[in-house]
């Protein structure tokens, strides 16, 4: 890894120059929410801010999208995509978009998927948890590739890590906006972490957290959070390693048609529906219980479909914490 | 290209039951016909352009070439479409997908094949494949239906029934619905066609369980039952294979529709299957 610092004086050129190298997306507050839109000034981006409700993984697994078009009965790709930069991706939804990679980029590779990841840009932003986070438990609070640059939070400007050969070549292309980091740099930088790392307020004990789940397939903890649980699907929307989807097909005209996906829940009773209406999930404790196996199964090559982003918690209308469900099924064991 | 489909030609349509009908097959280009390889209890995701897309079996075997063949039941909107077409129409193709039964592993070996209903599709491929490859050692076809009109392919099983002693093959018929033409059937093979559910087919069937495979495919309460009387024949789990269904989008472990299992065990149906034994049944919560 090479590490730089960008003074902060440099940062509002730095920004400007990542213009050239697409649209840039960054983190904007509306009302009391953040999301990634497209920006081209500095001041309206919200650097400190927490989660955006939709992670980056909407750039890329699009909400609905576009696959293939009908042109005189055959279908051909949809069109690609122009060059973005994703300016300010926290570290777990940077382990987050690694989740899918494993999905898309396995064979048979997504043709959308590549295309989109390949015209990215994504560049790191440090934060600080606030009462949902709990990526340190997970190990996904510090993201070690997956970007091309990184930015830290230093008191007069950042610590920046150069992550790939793209964030090379833009370090290089503005070697001037950059300076050697000094002892007093690397101080600061040891210290942020070190507070970040105190300021956690939530937990997942991931001892042994798959076999526990199995073992407690009949847990009454189910059957009680069934009751709360609204089956909205929100979770689902905004977690940025849920990537479930549906096809459709929609006529624009009487001779073009578009084959479109979009996001599916399994939280919606149509998910495990198959001929003569039978419902591998018929109940919504199912349907609860299933999201949670998903969450919590691990990979080896690719860690627990969880990250601890904590958008879930925080956009389930029904107030479900993720951790506190898993505490309770684990207790409800002992 | 990979959700881009084949042109494919309907070569014959026939009408199999009021629910079912056939259909044969063969790509538009010959490169791709000739590239088209196949196992029994794989699948392809029909595409009927501007329409939608879903999966189905393949019920034809790799052994005939030039064609392939899908059995479909009008279920809704897709396979509604999928029976207005005529010979001559073209419908996209994609696949082939799954992992389909171990042919070569299992030869030498005798076949239990068990069909419940649309299970017979399937299992037509597998049935196909082991007749004219002659290499195994016995085959059995325990095929359940619920009356004579909804017997599959039945001028292949009442042949089968009347000839498949020569072929060492074993046919045995259960129906639900009493008719004139079960009780003729069962009168010309009886007890080889009963009245009854599928697992009564087993009755007075003694096998070489070192040297026997099952391979099931039925409605999703069918295996319980099979499973319990293969298991307390001695059958290992690992000789039980069965071909599952779930709600299938892209057919290539993306969409994630067909996701089972729980936190130490989660399979894709789509990929990992349809195609599983009973060891990944008993450690994949949820399989069937
Ligand atoms: C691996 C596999 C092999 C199959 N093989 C055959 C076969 O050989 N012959 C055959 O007739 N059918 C087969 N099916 C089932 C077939 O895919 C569905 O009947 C078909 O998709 C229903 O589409 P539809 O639009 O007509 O029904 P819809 O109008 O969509 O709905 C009718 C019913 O079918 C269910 N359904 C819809 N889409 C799917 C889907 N993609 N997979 C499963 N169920 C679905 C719905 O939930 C509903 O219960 C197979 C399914 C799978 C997964
Ligand atoms: S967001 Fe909350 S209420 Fe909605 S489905 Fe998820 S857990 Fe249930
Ligand atoms: S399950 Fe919840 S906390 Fe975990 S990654 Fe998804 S949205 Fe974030
Ligand atoms: S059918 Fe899409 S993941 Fe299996």
């Amino acid at each position: 890894m090479r590490y730089v610092k960008l003074p902060q004086e440099n940062f509002e050129e730095f920004f400007n120059s990542l213009k050239k190298w697409g649209i840039v997306y960054a983190p904007v507050k509306k009302e009391n929410i953040y999301s990634f839109q497209k920006v081209q000034d500095v001041s309206e981006i919200a650097l400190d801010y927490t989660r955006t409700m939709l992670p980056p993984k909407k750039f890329f697994v699009r909400p609905k999208d576009e696959m293939l078009k009908l042109k005189e009965g055959h279908w051909e790709e949809a069109n690609g995509t122009e060059p973005i930069v994703l300016f300010g991706v926290h570290s777990c939804d940077i382990h987050g978009l690694e989740i899918l990679d494993k999905v898309y980029l396995g064979d048979p590779v997504d043709p959308y998927y590549k295309k989109r990841r390949e015209n990215s840009i994504i560049i790191g932003i440090s934060c600080m948890p606030d009462e949902y986070c709990f990526c340190k438990s997970l190990g996904t609070n510090f993201a070690m590739h997956g970007f091309d640059l990184f930015l830290h939070e230093l008191p007069d400007g950042w610590l920046v890590r150069v992550g790939s050969v793209k964030g090379h070549e833009i370090a290089w292309g503005n070697e001037e906006l950059f300076e050697e980091l000094t002892e007093e740099d690397m101080k600061n930088f040891r210290e942020f972490e070190e507070k970040r790392a105190n300021s956690f307020q939530k937990h997942l004990n991931k001892e042994g957290l798959e076999d526990m789940l199995d073992l407690a397939y009949n847990s009454p903890v189910w059957k009680r959070y069934e009751r709360i649980c609204l089956g909205c699907g929100n979770c689902n929307m905004v977690c940025p390693t849920c990537r479930c989807y549906e096809v459709c097909d929609l006529w624009m005209n009487a001779y073009e048609a578009v084959r479109v996906r979009r996001y599916d829940s399994c939280f919606m009773e149509s998910h495990g529906l198959v001929a003569g209406g039978h419902n591998f999930r018929p109940t919504r404790l199912d349907r609860f219980r299933h999201r949670y196996y998903c969450k919590s199964y691990f990979d080896p090559s690719a860690g627990f479909n969880c990250v601890g982003c904590g958008r879930c918690d925080e956009f389930c209308p029904a107030k479900i914490e993720h951790v506190k469900v898993l505490d309770e099924v684990r207790e409800g064991l002992q | 290209m990979t959700f881009q489909t084949h042109d494919a030609r309907i070569l014959e349509v026939k009408e199999l039951t009021s629910r079912e009908k056939l259909f044969t097959l063969r790509f538009v280009d010959p490169e791709i016909n000739r590239k088209f390889k196949y196992k029994p209890g794989q699948f392809v995701v029909v595409d009927i352009r501007g329409f939608g897309e879903f999966p189905i079996s393949l019920c034809s075997t790799p052994t005939r070439e030039g064609y392939f063949q899908l059995c479909v039941r009008r279920v809704g909107r897709m396979t509604k479409y999928m029976h207005n077409l005529k010979e001559g129409d073209i419908v996209g193709i994609r696949g082939p997908y799954g992992n389909g039964f171990p042919m070569e592993k299992m030869e030498g070996s005798t076949l239990i094949l068990v069909a419940g209903g649309l299970g017979m599709a399937p299992l037509r491929s597998v049935l196909w494949y082991a007749l004219d490859s002659g290499k195994y050692e016995k085959i059995y076809l325990f095929y359940g239906t619920k009356a004579y009109e909804d017997i599959l392919f039945r001028d292949e099983v009442i042949h089968l029934l009347k000839h498949g002693e020569d072929m060492n093959c074993h046919v045995k018929l259960a129906y639900e619905v009493e008719s004139p033409s079960c009780i003729y059937l069962e009168k010309g093979y009886s007890p080889r066609v009963c009245k009854g559910v599928v697992t009564d087919l087993f009755r007075g069937e003694n096998f070489d369980v070192e040297n026997t495979y099952a391979l099931i495919c039925g409605p999703p309460v069918m295996y319980k039952f099979v499973i319990k009387e293969l298991l307390d024949r001695k059958l290992s789990p690992g000789r039980i294979y069965m071909t599952l269904e779930r709600r299938m989008r892209c057919g290539v472990g993306k969409c994630g529709h067909c996701i089972v299992g729980t936190s130490t065990s989660i399979k894709y149906v789509c990929k990992d299957g349809p195609v599983f034994t009973y060891w990944d049944a008993l450690s994949t919560r949820g399989l069937i």
